[in-house]
């Protein structure tokens, strides 16, 4: 069992492809640099619309630059998961810890030859009923803390050490899509209702809304947050080809709108070593890598450079443990582009 | 050793004057040595016009075999990184043809060198900078830690400090300015300077009306000693922020994670209603006001800063309103970190418009790119010809479906069975099954979902015996027959009447049912076929028949009521109404009947009811009385 592996076929210098049985959307890199082995993890997350889905982690060694399966380390999930997630630092032990949503916040124990399901995280007291989870983030600074976004409009915060929600605020008037953290105790969201709000855990009676889509009610679907220069941020609209980069100190007025895709956008990251390059991905099969000039010329931004997949590129994750790796999934393969 | 570019040839004597300048700085081991002279092309502007460098070498690339003497190796080395220069220089222009012969390339530069040659990008106007201001006030100025200097004062220090580059040195020669630089920390010593005057050969240089351009430099001078001078607007501009709002670190200078508490909201409303500063502009990139005083590095600068000056205007009155407030103290020291940033994005906007075409050499630096190339190609307009996606498709289409889908998959699951999951006990329930916990989770529902349907059945079938399924099942069973022979009954009972409608009812055996025609229908059981489903009006009829047909005696047939010993069996149909049910009960507690079992049905609006009861006190109506009584309510109807 132990060594019950499979590698990888497709590979050349500069990718490495991992083809599933499955459709694929969720994707995770683990951010722990690993100390025992040069491996890193990722997860991948079916895409198929009934009940039975599935979690696969892979691992993968940049040197090498193989990329294996383990039949063991592999998990059923109720429905596909919206998001997976590794835990940003792990405490150099020898597990990994994965969170996963959907009808609950999940949490697994990658270990070297298993997973375990750790706690599933129901945030409703009474009824059996707790809102479905459409994303969430783990704070990074203060890892026992994870965001969860719902389409009940709220979004909850919960301690994860002690299984217990710190607190639920209604963050939005609609469905909330996606959730960043920002710092330990700020985060912001997207939602239907087509704007970016940042929260802060110290002042929960407010909310600031730092964009607005310029058709009203165009929904907001994903958002990402510069870790590398806080004032910046970046969320895509619904059926748009845009990429909209925000500074949080000019409200409303985006500072940058990225429109060189030529279908809409469905994935974005930042990278994760420096604060001026973004990639995007898209309905035209494109990776993109954007670099933020200091000023916008006239006729707008043009990406610094390119990638194109075999189909619509539907995610999208650049880590900070493989800074040098771009993640994308297309149907149903995971590749691993070289930067 | 051909200097092919136009900069040197106009001097003249471009080779003497760098190995003036080399074997100055090598006198004194400093790191590198600049001439900065006026431009021919746009006077009242510095800008670079010989070098040398001396210091640190990252990667030394032998072309010839020859062996060099440490003083050729040190101008091949000047004159390689001045190529390099130009050939990024020209790659803007035209990035097919970027870096065509240049021996070195920029990853092979230490960070010195990168120094070197990004200086090579700067012009100073006259009273501006560093060099600009030795000439205008034609005194020396001697900086020591360059690398924290006020960028104010030197605009190069964020440069400086990642080149380590701590004394720098300018003082005026020959209508120009000799600057140098070294990584240690030097004290003033005019000596030193002394010494390298002496040590570089007076050339008559073509002095340009330095005369002129001296008023002209005073001038501008005085305006860069006071604060308040429009080109620092912006910077000052955010500087206000940081007062504002001390706890906003949000300026993003600070390269390590913010403290817990530095990015409060306040802190980003704060900084809303200030000027953006996704643009700087520093002080050299301020010459632009200056038509046509740049080189072609600044020119692609100004080009790229002229869209954005319409919105410049506000801008500087609002910030010039905090400007007033902050006249008085004017602190510099609070200013050094913004300045910094400033220049930071000076040097960004320097590399990226040397590099614009080449992220691999950006790229290179910043993403530790190894021997490996990488999956992506530079992006062209139209460099790719289809897109993929057939027109009306949806898009997004699986990014929607997680969103908008797979919510309303849980939330569909979840109201098939809500008891799914076992998360009864509410906040949060750790799981601890083994790995086929979903295979449990869902054979587990699925047993939950029977043993809810058992409940429902359970709750529909009267005297439950026992709680296990078997007794569910058989009850059920046998309570299907007692149902079945009670719709052969009514069907017969319907016949009978419609044959003798007029049949007088015998008096009732209290221990017996009320029923009339009890024993009638036992006989011809089994002939009628099951009427499942009735029609309301079917019934209506039925009963009103019924109704008529016992008028006499003024009980209708619709309650049977049977007794045995304390307990009463009643059993009434009736059309539904409301409150007719509160009524019967009334009327039994009336009658001092203990009810403790109430079945009740309503079918196509009439109402099925068995109510199982016991005589509370001593006094006993007679089933006729109860009989009359719930009439009443029943006949109503």
């Amino acid at each position: 069992m132990e060594n019950s592996t499979q590698e990888s076929h497709l590979r050349s210098d500069n990718s490495v492809t991992y083809e599933s049985p499955y459709p694929l959307y969720a994707m995770a890199l683990s951010s722990s640099s690993p100390a025992r082995t040069r491996h890193h993890r990722i997860a991948v997350g079916s895409f198929i619309e009934e009940f039975s889905n599935r979690v696969d982690i892979l691992s993968f060694d940049p040197e090498t630059l193989a990329l294996n399966s383990h039949p063991s380390l592999s998990f059923d999930h109720p429905y596909p998961p919206t998001k997976l997630m590794f835990q940003p630092s792990s405490l150099n032990k020898s597990s990994d810890l994965l969170a996963s949503s959907g009808d609950y916040l999940r949490l697994w124990e990658v270990r070297d030859n298993s997973i375990e399901p750790i706690s599933v995280f129901n945030n409703s007291k009474t009824s059996e009923f707790c809102a479905p989870l459409t994303s969430f983030d783990w704070n990074d600074i203060e890892p026992r803390r994870i965001g969860t976004s719902s389409i009940d409009t709220t979004c909850t915060i919960w301690d994860i050490d002690k299984g217990a929600v710190e607190t639920q605020l209604i963050a939005h008037d609609k469905e909330v899509y996606d959730i960043a953290w920002g710092e330990a105790r700020v985060f912001a969201s997207v939602s239907a209702d087509g704007s970016v709000r940042i929260f802060d855990l110290r002042d929960k009676e407010h909310s600031t809304i730092i964009y607005e889509s310029p058709q009203p009610d165009t929904p907001l679907l994903r958002l990402a947050w510069n870790k590398q220069d806080l004032r910046y941020m970046a969320t895509i609209l619904m059926d748009s080809n845009k990429v909209v980069i925000l500074d949080i100190r000019s409200p409303t007025m985006p500072v940058a709108e990225l429109e060189r895709h030529r279908a809409s956008v469905n994935a974005i990251a930042w990278a994760p070593q420096s604060y001026r390059h973004i990639c995007s991905a898209g309905d035209d099969s494109q990776a993109l890598i954007w670099e933020l000039p200091t000023v916008a010329g006239p006729n707008g931004i043009d990406p610094m450079s390119m990638y194109s997949a075999g189909s619509e590129i539907n995610q999208l994750q650049w880590s900070a443990a493989l800074p040098d790796w771009i993640a994308i999934a297309f149907s149903s393969k995971m590749q691993l582009l070289k930067v | 050793m051909n200097m092919a570019t136009g900069l040197e040839n106009q001097d003249g004597q471009p080779e003497n004057l760098k190995k003036q300048l080399a074997l100055a700085v090598r006198r004194i081991q400093w790191s590198y040595s600049i001439f900065w002279s006026i431009s021919a092309s746009q006077p009242g502007v510095l800008e670079w016009s010989d070098g040398y460098y001396n210091g640190d070498i990252k990667t030394r690339k032998t072309v010839q075999a020859v062996e060099l003497n440490a003083d050729q190796m040190g101008l091949q080395r000047s004159e390689q990184l001045r190529e390099l220069y130009e050939s990024l220089s020209a790659g803007e222009a035209s990035p097919q043809s970027r870096r065509p012969s240049a021996a070195l390339s920029p990853e092979d530069l230490s960070d010195a060198e990168w120094y070197y040659l990004v200086c090579m990008s700067f012009v100073f106007n006259i009273g501006q900078g560093l060099p600009g201001r030795t000439l205008a006030n034609d005194k020396p100025i001697w900086l020591c830690n360059a690398h924290f200097a006020d960028s104010k004062v030197f605009s190069r220090s964020l440069l400086a400090k990642s080149a380590s580059i701590q004394t720098v040195v300018c003082f005026p020669f020959l209508g120009g300015v000799v600057e140098l630089g070294v990584t240690e920390l030097v004290m003033e010593d005019p000596d030193i300077i002394q010494q390298i005057k002496t040590s570089i050969l007076e050339i008559p240089y073509p002095i340009v009306s330095r005369n002129a351009n001296l008023c002209a430099a005073n001038a501008r001078n005085d305006l860069d000693h006071d604060p308040v001078e429009t080109k620092s607007v912006p910077v000052l501009g955010s500087d206000e922020l940081d007062m504002a709002s001390p706890n906003d670190n949000s300026d993003g200078f600070e390269p390590i994670q913010l403290a817990d508490d530095s990015l409060i909201i306040e802190g980003i409303n704060g900084g809303a209603s200030q000027v953006q500063s996704w643009q700087f502009m520093d002080d050299d990139e301020f010459s632009n006001c200056i038509p046509h005083s740049m080189d072609s590095s600044d020119c692609i600068s100004q080009t790229l800063l002229n869209p954005e000056k319409p919105a410049s205007g506000p801008k500087s009155e609002m910030v010039g309103d905090h400007q007033l407030q902050d006249l008085q103290d004017c602190n510099h020291t609070r200013l050094s970190a913004l300045d910094l940033h400033s220049n930071d994005v000076h040097y960004q906007g320097v590399l990226s418009a040397l590099l614009k075409s080449s992220h691999q050499l950006l790229l290179g630096p910043l993403f530790q790119n190894s021997h490996q190339e990488s999956s992506f190609i530079s992006w062209k307009k139209g460099g790719f010809v289809k897109c993929p996606k057939p027109r009306g498709e949806i898009s997004q289409n699986l990014v929607k479906k997680v969103l908008f889908e797979v919510p309303r998959m849980h939330a569909a699951c979840r109201l098939e069975s809500p008891e799914d999951n076992g998360n009864r006990d509410g906040v949060w329930r750790p799981e601890a099954d083994e790995i086929g916990m979903n295979h449990a989770l869902s054979e587990r529902r699925r047993r939950e979902k029977l043993n809810k349907r058992f409940s429902i059945l359970k709750s529909l079938v009267p005297s439950i015996s026992k709680d296990d399924k078997i007794s569910i099942l058989d009850d059920a069973i046998e309570y299907l027959k007692v149902l079945e022979r009670k719709v052969e009954e009514l069907e017969y009972f319907r016949e009978s009447t419609e044959i003798e409608p007029k049949t007088k009812r015998q008096p009732q055996d209290t221990t017996e049912r009320t029923s009339d025609n009890y024993g009638n229908n036992k006989t011809s059981s089994g002939k009628k076929p099951l009427i499942n489903k009735r029609k309301a009006s079917d019934i209506d009829e039925s009963e009103q028949g019924i109704n008529y047909g016992v008028q006499e005696d003024g009980l209708a047939d619709n309650v049977t009521v049977s007794m045995k010993n304390n307990s009463v069996t009643i059993e009434i149909m009736c059309s539904w109404r409301e409150g007719v049910l509160l009524e019967i009960m009334d009327a039994l507690s009336n009658l001092h009947l203990d009810s403790h079992s109430v079945q009740s049905s309503i079918i196509d609006g009439i109402l099925s009811l068995t109510i199982k009861s016991k005589f509370k006190g001593s006094t006993l109506a007679s089933a006729r009385k109860i009989k009359q009584a719930l009439q009443r309510f029943v006949g109503s109807c």
